[in-house]
């Protein structure tokens, strides 16, 4: 009783801030809203029973996204001050209609949904005891890594793709010099105690990912939060082009990911039919380097820091 | 149903309808990128209560997808930052703007 | 309810108190500084106090100093964002700017 008033609570607290974010007075409203959804987002993950899902979001969708989302309305603050923080008061005449529409869809969507039939069986039932056969104890990292490879590597390209158009808008973007942070010792005091404590975390995600909730995903988000992090005090000055390293160890996940799962074709074996838990933690090693990085790049292209 | 899968099925079927609204109705692209983000939220939630049902522990295969669909959603939602600012850059006016003042509102309408 | 529930949910609530009176000057305060002073002296002890009672009910060595951990950690952010966020109050009053 006392849990499902909790999650009514966090429920509300979820639809009232997705109304600040698309219907809030300023769009800094609507930022500092948004974060706040991620974090919230989190511990609705959590109460769900999916730990590798808050971990994940907490790192990526609260952490990540809410530092590029406001890196990128101080840029926009640069280019048009007077603009970006006035108040959005104008709305379409169209807008009622819509939002009255919009009611009804959600509507719907919730009687179609509450009225489905339990399934008899479902994908989920399969891999939890396609799990109990395999070496790797956490389910969630043996479909990403076993069952359902194809998604895992091509999520991988998705993120190169995106960082890739990231490179090519930025360096079409007029060089602007961003000016260095003024140093401020009690930052530079945080950063040499939190980003060590930050890769530890990271490796001990990537470590318990094969057993317990974590893995490649959560390791590379919350590293790339530590690199985000001396980026914004100015200790890593980003540049216009990767360099070769860069660029090596940002497809690495995939390289290594594809060769493994090559691999099982010489024995006859389907493709992406990894085998063995020392190459699963091989692969999420360089994954969690990949996207480690692929965030750590997309987030300083995303918020402009890139341009110089 | 349990009443707690109804409870998030509530919130996820919300976030449909206000991530709609937010797309079609905001004037400023920021704003538009956060609403398609809380779209994607609510298909996420969807997947995931979806695969809870009748289910003791909660389903892999839903969370494994959900996982490998946020880190798409903030690559995505890079991308769209990127290419907003080099708008706004670019052409500076009315294209971002409207929502904030150009006479006529959202020129939508 | 045995004692030690009793003094669980009496730390917990403490602490939730603290938060309410952090928010509370958050919201009514005027302006930057003092709000700022609201927010971290409050809500550093109403955390404290809810780690305490979580602490008290697990009823386990290892996830107390998991909570302590996260206190620390709490703390140790807030007060950098807090010096950040006064330091650019404090300029930008002063009219210096950045």
């Amino acid at each position: 009783m006392m849990l499902l008033a909790f999650d009514l609570l966090l429920a509300a607290g979820l639809l009232g801030l997705a109304v600040l974010v698309v219907a809030g007075p300023t769009l800094f409203v609507s930022l500092v809203a948004y974060t706040v959804f991620g974090l919230l987002m989190a511990v609705a993950w959590a109460r769900l029973g999916a730990p590798d899902l808050a971990l994940a979001e907490a790192a990526i969708g609260a952490g990540l996204t809410g530092a590029m989302l406001m890196l990128s309305y101080r840029r926009l603050l640069a280019i048009r001050p007077e603009r970006t923080g006035q108040r959005l008061v104008r709305r379409s005449r169209l807008a009622l209609p819509i939002a009255l529409a919009c009611t009804v869809l959600s509507a719907g969507l919730f009687m179609a949904l509450a009225g489905l039939p339990e399934p008899q069986r479902s994908a989920g039932g399969d891999a939890l005891a396609a799990t109990a056969q395999s070496e790797v104890g956490n389910p969630v990292t043996a479909v990403l890594l076993l069952f359902r490879g194809y998604d895992t590597l091509l999520e991988l390209l998705v993120l190169l793709v995106a960082w890739l158009g990231v490179a090519m808008v930025q360096a079409q973007a007029r060089p602007s010099a961003p000016r260095p942070p003024a140093p401020v010792p009690l930052l530079d005091a945080l950063l040499a105690a939190v980003v060590p404590g930050t890769v530890l975390v990271g490796g001990y995600l990537l470590h318990a990912g094969g057993q317990a909730p974590g893995g490649a995903f959560q390791a590379g988000a919350v590293l790339a939060a530590a690199g985000v992090l001396m980026a914004l005090a100015g200790r890593l000055q980003p540049r216009a082009r990767a360099t070769p390293v860069q660029a090596g160890l940002l497809v690495l996940g995939l390289l290594v990911f594809t060769a493994a799962g090559l691999w099982p074709l010489a024995a006859g074996q389907p493709l992406l039919a990894l085998d063995g838990l020392a190459t699963v933690y091989a692969v999420e090693a360089a994954m969690t380097v990949s996207i480690a990085l692929g965030l750590c790049l997309l987030f300083l292209g995303a918020a402009g820091l890139g341009s110089k | 149903m349990a009443a707690q899968d109804l409870v998030w099925l509530g919130v996820a079927a919300g976030l449909v309808g206000l991530g709609v609204y937010g797309v079609l109705v905001a004037g400023h692209l920021l704003r538009k990128l956060l609403a398609l983000n809380l779209l994607g939220t609510a298909v996420f939630l969807l997947m995931v209560v979806l695969g809870r049902r009748g289910a003791a522990t909660p389903d892999p295969v839903s969370q494994a997808m959900v996982l490998t669909g946020i880190v798409v959603a903030v690559s995505a939602t890079a991308f769209g930052l990127a290419l907003m600012l080099a708008l706004y850059r670019r052409s500076g006016e009315a294209a971002l703007d409207d929502e904030a003042g150009a006479p006529d509102g959202d020129g939508r309408d | 309810m045995s004692l030690v529930e009793l003094a669980a949910a009496l730390f917990l609530l403490c602490g939730c108190a603290f938060f309410l009176a952090g928010t509370l000057g958050l919201l009514r305060f005027p302006d930057t500084l003092s709000r700022l002073h609201a927010l971290t002296k409050a809500d550093n002890v109403g955390l404290l106090l809810i780690c305490i009672g979580l602490a008290i009910q697990s009823g386990s060595l290892r996830a107390s100093l998991q909570l302590g951990l996260v206190w620390l950690l709490a703390l140790t952010a807030s007060t950098v964002s807090a010096h950040l966020v006064a330091r650019r109050a404090h300029r930008q009053s002063n009219g210096a700017g950045r």
